[in-house]
């Protein structure tokens, strides 16, 4: 009974804001919690890689404007990934990362490695509370496990308000330490793949230190924007320990051997991002805009636009369409080849290589008028690298979110 | 602090104001009058030339509303979604059935059906602006015109930049004051021992009061108030007597005095989860009257 009756309350105090047009003030405290539960289906096109992910959040308010935010992610991958070498003319054997086992890859396919299944687990909470009238500290800490992989975080963020709200400056930082336990031990750097020796020590680490300042001001009574600007460093073993890169005989275009990819042992990343959205009479329309930059020589810019029609208060429809360039990592090679000496750091992880993407997508809400939500979700995302030999990729999600 | 009266929708009216500028604050009292007095006009079922009267009149056809006519009735079918269909605007003509006078009976079932017949927002058609009712429906907005003026009309004050209680006969909304200090407001309530007052102190929200000021009926063995449930057409047993509500908007607060009204004995349980404080005054058993 008690839960039905505050959706009673939400949905009231929902119905209230569209007939007054403004948020109301509480006149006192909220009990329960508010829950979001969400499904995601991925997949990617060519047998690579498909996930499922289930997703809990919950959020309580308590006495004095002070929030608890808790949110569980599962995230079940299945399928194949590339593992950096390109594809050949000839059948390719690859050693598996345990070292036991071999796969073989037909002649002209994408090398993929199957022995990809991974769930990951992972936990956040953050704790909002109010310093004074007009600032907020929000004080978080994130951990997630994979069985190769431990990760725990924990950052604050101080916000102020400035004229009469309309600004709000925030201020954020958060430290990271993972673990990082490779199967079958992480790699040395360009050692030939399934020889002996070429497994390191079983486990390494690396720490990552982010800073994010961000500005939102309402720039009249129907637009908002928001301008960020963080600052990322980390440091460690950013190896992808999985990852070979092809040595290529350039006589007869063959691959010679293997090798594991060797990446620098720092990162620094920066990146700005603006946003603008504006409330026409029902439709709302946003569009925004990031560049990133690191010092592995990576550049990027991410345009996006959504339009969202609102021809009820019930419901919304919302296509939005993504477009992502990047430019590729200094040390980004598809492929090495017999006889020229090795560089510094050499990786062929297509994450770091030169591409165009694209996304399209279409939202869909619905309020019902318990108070509770749905939005289901379907994007469709390809893309396309500047190289020929590139793991081009197709993929299409859905997620179906459900807040009560 | 200043305060401003006048009189509106048949009860008297006031706002405190904070404010030590008295031009102001006769300024935003007269802003106060008129904004009352313009949803009372345009509201009123007993103002013929009402938006509402010409609703009324236009029964069986489709009729187009402007937009504020619009959010209100939006907001009347969310109140009735939310209160399970007890909360009903169109129930005017269910109470000329039930007249309650000294010595008259209570009405046939038949004559209860014709009521019903005539009541009932499921039977209204309210899309794309365009309102139709049934003919000899009628639509009563007493519900929720009063809460409505009151948040409308702190809205107005608050957007010159002063913060105010505003007081329409009981139902009250507050903004809260730059120096944190709460405003003091006094409910009326009248109980077996008479008229009395529960002060109340409010720094921001509002409180709506929903009462039924006469004896309970008994009949058949079972204890009426003078509620109506439009789902079934009779009154509602064991209805309080009175019920205050607190919660963020008198619009709000309104909606769920009158609906814990309707609910009978289940009005404290209704109320536990949907609102953040009110107070329900109940009829002491040994002074009901035996009605035949």
């Amino acid at each position: 009974m008690a839960a039905t009756e505050t959706k009673v309350k939400r949905g009231l105090a929902a119905a209230a804001c569209a007939l007054l047009g403004q948020p109301a003030e509480a006149a006192g405290t909220f009990e329960g919690w508010d829950f979001d539960a969400a499904m995601l289906y991925y997949k990617e096109g060519g047998g690579r890689v498909s996930a499922m992910e289930p997703v809990l959040a919950m959020r309580r308010k308590f006495s004095g404007e002070r929030f608890l935010s808790l949110k569980f992610t599962l995230d079940a991958l299945t399928g194949a990934t590339p593992n950096g070498a390109v594809a050949s003319n000839v059948p390719q054997t690859f050693t598996r990362p345990s070292g036991k086992e071999t796969y073989t890859v037909a002649p002209g396919q994408d090398p993929l490695d199957d022995t990809f299944h991974d769930t990951r687990f992972a936990f956040n909470a953050a704790w909002e509370q109010p310093l004074s009238r007009m600032s907020l500290l929000t004080l978080g800490t994130n951990v997630s496990f994979e069985f190769d992989f431990l990760s725990a975080a924990g950052s604050a963020i101080y916000a102020r308000d400035f004229n009469e709200r309309n600004t709000r400056v925030s201020l954020g930082l958060s430290y990271e330490h993972d673990m990082i336990d490779p199967v079958g031990g992480a790699p040395r750097p360009f050692a030939a793949m399934g020889a002996a020796g070429s497994k390191g020590a079983a486990s390494d680490t690396k720490d990552v230190i982010d800073g994010v300042l961000g500005l939102t001001q309402v720039i009249d009574k129907r637009t908002i924007g928001q301008l960020n600007y963080s600052l990322s460093h980390a440091r460690g073993y950013l190896n992808d320990p999985y990852k070979i890169l092809s040595v290529t005989d350039r006589a007869t275009g063959n691959p010679a051997r293997y090798l594991y990819e060797s990446r620098p042992e720092a990162r620094t990343r920066h990146a700005l991002y603006g946003q603008l959205r504006r409330q026409l009479a029902r439709d709302l329309v946003s569009g925004s805009y990031r560049f990133y930059a690191d010092d592995w020589g990576i550049r990027s810019h991410t345009v996006e636009g959504n339009y969202r029609l609102k021809p009820s208060e019930r419901w919304w429809v919302e296509p939005g369409l993504r477009f992502y360039r990047q430019g590729e990592a200094k040390f980004y090679r598809l492929q090495l080849f017999d006889g020229d000496p090795v560089p510094g750091h050499a990786s062929a992880d297509y994450r770091l290589g030169a591409f165009k993407a694209y996304t399209v997508g279409l939202r869909y809400g619905w309020d019902f008028e318990n108070g509770t939500g749905l939005i289901l979700k379907a994007e469709y995302y390809m893309s396309r690298g500047d190289a020929s030999a590139y793991p081009d990729l197709d993929a299409t999600m859905f997620q179906a979110q459900y807040r009560f | 602090m200043l305060k401003g009266r006048f009189s509106a929708m048949a009860c008297p009216c006031e706002v405190l104001l904070d404010t030590g500028d008295r031009a102001l604050a006769d300024e935003l009292t007269a802003l106060a009058a008129g904004e009352a007095r313009r949803v009372e006009a345009k509201f009123s079922r007993y103002c013929s030339t009402s938006a509402v009267s010409r609703l009324n009149a236009e029964a069986g056809r489709p009729t187009e509303v402007d937009e504020e006519t619009a959010r209100l009735l939006d907001y009347a079918a969310r109140c009735h979604a939310l209160s399970g269909g007890l909360f009903d605007v169109t129930t005017g003509v269910l109470r000329r059935a039930w007249t309650f006078d000294k010595g008259a009976r209570f009405p046939s079932q038949a004559e209860v059906e014709a009521a019903r017949a005539l009541v009932g927002w499921d039977k209204v058609v309210w899309e794309k602006g365009v309102l139709t009712l049934r003919p000899g429906m009628e639509l009563d907005l007493g519900g929720i015109g009063k809460e409505y003026a009151v948040d409308r009309t702190l809205s107005l004050i608050s957007a010159r930049g002063v913060a105010a209680l505003v007081n329409f006969g009981g139902d009250a909304a507050a903004s809260p004051r730059p120096s944190g200090a709460p405003w003091t407001v006094g409910i009326e309530r009248v109980d077996e021992e008479g008229a009395a007052s529960r002060v109340i102190h409010m720094t921001k929200g509002a409180l709506a009061t929903s009462g039924d000021a006469r004896r309970h009926i008994v009949h058949d063995g079972k204890r009426y108030g003078h509620v109506l449930d439009p789902r079934s057409g009779r009154p509602v047993e064991d209805s309080p007597r009175s019920v205050t509500v607190a919660a963020g908007t008198c619009s709000e607060a309104g909606f769920l005095s009158t609906t814990a009204l309707l609910k009978g004995r289940e009005a404290e349980p209704f109320l536990e989860g949907a609102a953040s404080r009110f107070w329900v005054t109940r009829e002491s058993q040994r002074l009901c009257r035996l009605r035949r």
